[in-house]
């Protein structure tokens, strides 16, 4: 029996909440429709903002003229870089709310206005005249590349337009490359896509009469945005309280500060009122951040008996006019690229690129759907080169547990082969696959590595979190984490009441103003379930001890022999002289030397920044997953349709199983999406398709039945041994249909998504691997 | 900061709900500007996005113009038949398939059950579903005004991208098809996702055959969305089909034929090109499914699937090369 086995039979006498499926604690509020939201919120005296924005991708600002707007009845304030006190912002400085001297992309900010109402600010945005001294515009990463590019950021002291490099290698790739029987090399590339949640961007700024702000917000890295905002708009950020109303989707869009906050602070300061900003649907695709497109041009070679001997990636992001969060995807894609299977060399080079366009942001997989549309259409034509099953070829090479990879990642459990193994056999794999090309359907498969234990980008990647328990006895866990629809709220009760032996229905969960809750890094990267998970499980504990002390206290019997289970106080194993907790707690509190329970406790895993060569074991713990899907392609029209999708996932450990299937599901959607509907066409700098019909969410109609199995692997470090899964099930998909593809139709997919005509393009081109076969030279 | 009383820059439209035909008519006549509206799934959106202006809407959405009448061969159905009334037809569902097969993939559930056709028709959007399963059986228009009643071929009534022949003051109160026994129809469309997703191409047909002749066709019709600026029908098909059985060159020629009526444009949902090809790939695919609809041998309880591919019906057939 396996160590894995032990510790699961060990727990699973005292589990009593964690493995239930529970519903989302949030779920009847949600149905009902009886969450306030932002744009629900009626708060007096509130003023409404309006931006007025670029309308060209590349400009100078010579003049904005804001008389009219001004003079306009209703109009409180009226802010531009002439008149607003900002400083830049973002990676490198790079960008400022109001841009005082260029516009570098459409949709750019130049001047903003508070109104009385929405209809007085949009009249009082189109009054605001501004002059443009239109500049040559580039669009292309790799035309902006060239010597003769215009330069975007003249103000900044880089090469060209190239804003940042991320370059790793390890291993001796030329002795690799020497000992490879055959290498595949193709270019595989990504459009510029959106999170795109059903609420749009909103945020209410408030000074009170002191001069202390009140920012309501739905950003998930709550302290960060604090800090910003006050370096940014020259505020003591002592004198800011950030409140997280309920958030109406994010994946990734509302991760951090954007321009529209410090507008709206800017205009609250300068109106002396309350006001309130959301964003229209509009404004959503062209003002907030996007998915960047990237482009790899990829190489993978394997020996004779089909292992891995290297990966070479040359990669561009086409991040767009400023960093933002979007310039990082790069360290998880070049997680997938070093790491996903055992890799003895590999390079990636990369280049983040200014273009005039809307810029990257952080979505949910961040880099890595676009890092495994690559690698994993290379394993399986490698695996078909060498005449190999894919899925044969995966397992020989998969990771295993307690091993460390080439760039550092120290792998402690790992359920990659058991994904595998899954989605292959409920799939029907070795039955169906290649063998189905005469009905224009085929199966593919893809598997995915991504943090799963937290991911230390910043010094600390801790969250702390506080229990108090009161005379009714709600034990109420206030910690650092966000909810943002993705269940941390739910998982986290679970979390709270298996550890200190009471039911889920007493436990409260806040995490919504920073004026009460402890420091966090905030949600990114899947670690809410483990960092949180693990920092409120601590403070449970901590508060279990002190309420049984209190109970030992009150029944005059050593704590050793004291037990609580179910919300009783158990003496000696006795049950039937069992006290609830609820009496304990009163009895301790309401008397002379009177106690209360309150625990705090602060997480923070046992991860490393990686050095300035990327190396370092960033996150605590890492999760592995594997799809299957199934399509058929009309050859025709091009259209695809995917018929079934199997996805399984290594999740340490199911806290709450319907949370865990919820989230892949809602990742598969999405990575469904990308594969083969959303995409934000551009075409000279303009968005052609600003709004939601055009932009190609997939309906229920086009997402089929998804098969989830979720694998257990009971993470020694994760809170009942959980692994973070937030991200994990959108990254398969892309690579996963475009294997399908391949295999119905016998074409390789060079890009997502899928659309029709794209498809019926590579036929017509007869789009196919491009496989270098050394075998036959070497034995010569 | 200015402190005076903020403007009015738009007000929520009057809306004018007439007791009768005649009344919303009269009032059309002395009210220019004022907008027709019954499910309102477009007007509201243009409204919203500013691409009209009106401050008044005539609501006709009660008035006695709804309803799917079948008299001899002349199928009627009002202006102000929903969509889903359409889709869920047992008529439609025997003398004209591809009018429940346009209305089945026209948005969502909720937008079918608000959505009419006269709206449908009257927003003449080039890439709307119901003008040409309508065109397919050369369908009549009904118009009323204060002057009286007037009724022309469909195809009459679009002359542009969101506009047509209606004048001031006249409103369309229904449409007139001409079915009848041994016309096999269908519609069948490519888009970029299964549901909620407007056409890229989208192609309907009708094909008669005459009784005892072993699939001689008598007359045969195509008419394609989102291909041109308005709803257009192939002309000229008749010589290539009509008195000849569907066999893959004829299917090729009249593919051919309605590719060369197509005019497309490139836009968010693919490029000309592809578009007119596709124009030749659904129109051949439609003609199959005509003809065995006409000659019985489609399956009774075998759906068309939304882009007429079904790889076991129609691959062995030839159709798809």
């Amino acid at each position: 029996m396996s160590v894995t086995e032990n510790t699961r039979q060990g727990e699973s006498d005292r589990n009593r909440v964690v493995g239930r499926r529970i519903p989302k604690l949030d779920a009847a509020e949600k149905v009902t429709g009886s969450t306030v939201y932002i744009d629900d919120m009626r708060i007096a005296g509130v003023l409404t903002a309006a931006i007025k924005r670029s309308p060209h991708a590349h400009a100078r600002i010579v003049s904005i003229d804001t008389t009219e707007a001004e003079a306009l009845p209703g109009v409180h304030a009226v802010i531009h870089a002439g008149n607003a006190d900002q400083r830049p912002f973002g990676y490198g400085n790079d960008n400022e709310p109001l841009k005082r001297s260029k516009v570098r992309c459409i949709g750019d900010e130049v001047a903003a206005v508070a109104a009385v109402d929405d209809e007085v600010a949009k009249l009082a945005i189109e009054l605001i005249d501004v002059t443009y001294d239109l500049l040559p515009e580039v669009d292309d990463p790799f035309a902006a590349m060239s010597a003769d590019a215009p330069t975007i950021h003249d103000e900044l002291d880089i090469d060209g337009n190239i804003a940042m490099r991320w370059d790793f290698e390890t291993g001796d790739l030329a002795a690799a490359e020497a000992r490879s029987a055959v290498i595949v090399e193709g270019r595989y590339s990504s459009p510029q896509a959106a999170p795109a949640p059903i609420e749009t961007h909103a945020v209410i700024a408030d000074f009170d009469p002191t001069g202390h702000l009140r920012v309501i917000s739905p950003v998930h890295m709550v302290f960060m945005y604090r800090k910003a905002l006050a370096d940014c708009l020259g505020l003591d950020w002592q004198r800011i309280t950030v409140q997280q109303p309920p958030v109406g989707g994010s994946f990734g869009g509302k991760i951090d500060i954007d321009t529209h906050d410090f507008i709206t602070v800017m205009l609250a300061r300068a109106a002396q009122r309350p006001v309130k900003l959301v964003m229209t649907r509009e404004e959503e695709f062209v003002g907030s951040r996007t998915r960047q497109p990237i482009h790899f041009k990829l190489r993978t070679g394997a020996d004779a008996d089909g292992m891995i001997t290297f990966r070479d990636a040359e990669v561009v992001s086409d991040n767009g006019a400023y960093n933002a969060w979007g310039s990082h995807a790069m360290l998880v894609a070049m997680n997938t690229v070093t790491s996903l299977y055992k890799i003895p060399a590999s390079r990636m080079s990369c280049a983040v690129v200014y273009t005039n366009k809307n810029y990257g942001g952080s979505v949910r997989g961040f880099g890595n759907p676009q890092a495994t549309f690559a690698v994993e259409q290379q394993t399986e034509e490698l695996a078909d080169a060498l005449g190999i099953d894919p899925m044969q070829f995966r397992l020989q090479n998969a990771n295993k547990a307690n091993e460390t990879t080439t760039q550092g990642l120290k792998i402690t459990t790992c359920g990659l082969s058991d994904c595998i193994e899954a989605v292959r056999d409920k799939s029907g794999w070795n039955r169906r696959r290649g063998k189905q090309r005469g009905r224009f359907r085929g199966m593919g498969a893809a598997t995915y590595i991504h943090v799963g234990g937290g991911a230390r980008i910043y010094g600390s990647d801790g969250c702390g979190a506080m229990i108090k328990i009161d005379d009714s006895g709600q034990v109420a866990l206030i910690s650092g984490s966000s909810e943002l629809g993705q269940g941390s709220e739910t998982v986290l009760a679970m979390i709270v009441a298996e550890e200190l032996g009471v039911g889920v229905d007493v436990v409260s969960v806040t995490h919504n103003d920073t004026d009460v809750k402890p420091w966090d890094v905030g949600v990114h990267a899947s670690r809410t379930t483990f960092v949180a998970g693990n920092a409120a499980r601590l403070a449970a504990r901590g508060a279990r001890t002190k309420l049984l002390a209190a109970a030992a206290e009150v029944l005059d019997v050593p704590v050793t022999k004291l037990d609580l289970r179910d919300g009783m106080i158990i003496h000696d194993g006795d049950r039937d002289t069992a006290m609830p907790y609820t009496k304990a707690i009163r009895r301790s509190l309401l008397r002379e030397h009177s106690s209360i329970v309150m625990s705090t406790a602060f997480y923070d895993p046992p991860t490393e920044k990686q050095d300035e060569g990327y190396i370092g074991n960033i996150s605590a713990t890492y999760g592995f997953g594997a799809h299957v899907a199934e399509v058929e392609v009309d050859p025709e029209t091009g259209m695809i349709q995917l018929i079934n999708l199997w996805a399984a996932h290594d999740v340490g450990r199911a806290i709450n199983p319907m949370s865990c299937e919820g989230q892949i599901e809602g990742g598969a959607v999405m990575g469904i999406g990308l594969a083969l509907s959303e995409e934000l066409p551009v075409t000279d700098g303009r968005f052609l398709a600003p709004n939601l019909h055009d932009y190609g969410m997939p309906t229920a109609v086009d997402a089929p039945r998804i098969d989830v199995t979720l694998v257990e692997t009971i993470d020694p470090l994760g809170p009942y041994g959980a692994k973070g899964i937030g991200e994990g099930g959108i990254i398969c998909p892309p690579a996963a249909i475009a294997n399908a593809v391949a295999d119905a139709i016998g074409i390789r997919p060079r890009q997502y998504p899928m659309r029709p005509w794209k498809v019926v393009d590579w036929i017509k081109r007869e789009e196919r691997s491009t496989v270098i076969d050394r075998r036959g030279a070497a034995s010569s | 900061m200015n402190t005076a009383a903020a403007p009015r820059t738009t007000g929520t439209p009057r809306l004018h709900r007439p007791a009768d035909l005649g009344e919303a008519v009269r009032f059309l006549a002395d009210n220019p500007g004022a907008v027709p509206v019954a499910g309102g799934t477009d007007l509201l959106i243009d409204r919203r996005l500013g691409r009209i202006t009106t401050d008044c809407m005539v609501d006709i959405s009660h008035l006695d113009i709804s309803g799917i009448e079948r008299d001899g061969d002349h199928l009627r159905i009002g202006a102000t038949t929903t969509i889903r009334t359409i889709e869920t037809s047992t008529e439609l569902a025997v003398s004209a398939p591809a009018l429940l097969e346009a209305a089945r993939v026209l948005g969502s559930i909720q937008i079918r059950n608000m959505a009419t056709l006269g709206g449908n028709l009257c927003h003449a959007t080039p890439s709307a579903e119901m003008p040409p399963p309508l065109l397919v059986f050369d369908a009549e228009a009904t118009i009323v005004s204060s002057s009286g009643w007037r009724t022309i071929e469909l195809a009459q009534l679009f002359t542009g991208p969101g506009e047509t022949s209606l004048q001031p003051g006249e409103l369309l109160t229904g449409v007139t098809a001409h079915v009848g026994d041994g016309i096999g129809s269908c519609y069948i469309r490519q888009t970029v996702r299964w549901a909620m997703d407007l056409a890229g191409v989208g192609v309907a047909a009708s094909v008669r055959i005459e009784p005892e002749t072993n699939g001689i066709v008598s007359s045969v019709r195509v008419a394609l969305a989102a291909v041109n600026p308005v709803p257009t029908v192939v002309e000229g098909l008749d010589s290539i089909v009509v008195g000849k059985t569907l066999d893959a060159d004829v299917l090729d020629e009249a593919a051919a034929l309605a590719r060369r009526s197509a005019s497309p444009i490139s836009d968010a949902r693919g490029t000309a090109q592809y578009r007119r090809h596709v124009v030749g790939v659904l129109t051949a695919r439609a003609l199959r499914v005509c003809t065995a609809r006409a000659a019985n041998t489609w399956p009774p309880n075998r759906a068309v699937p939304p882009n007429g591919f079904d790889p076991e019906l129609l691959v062995d057939s030839g159709v798809t090369r």
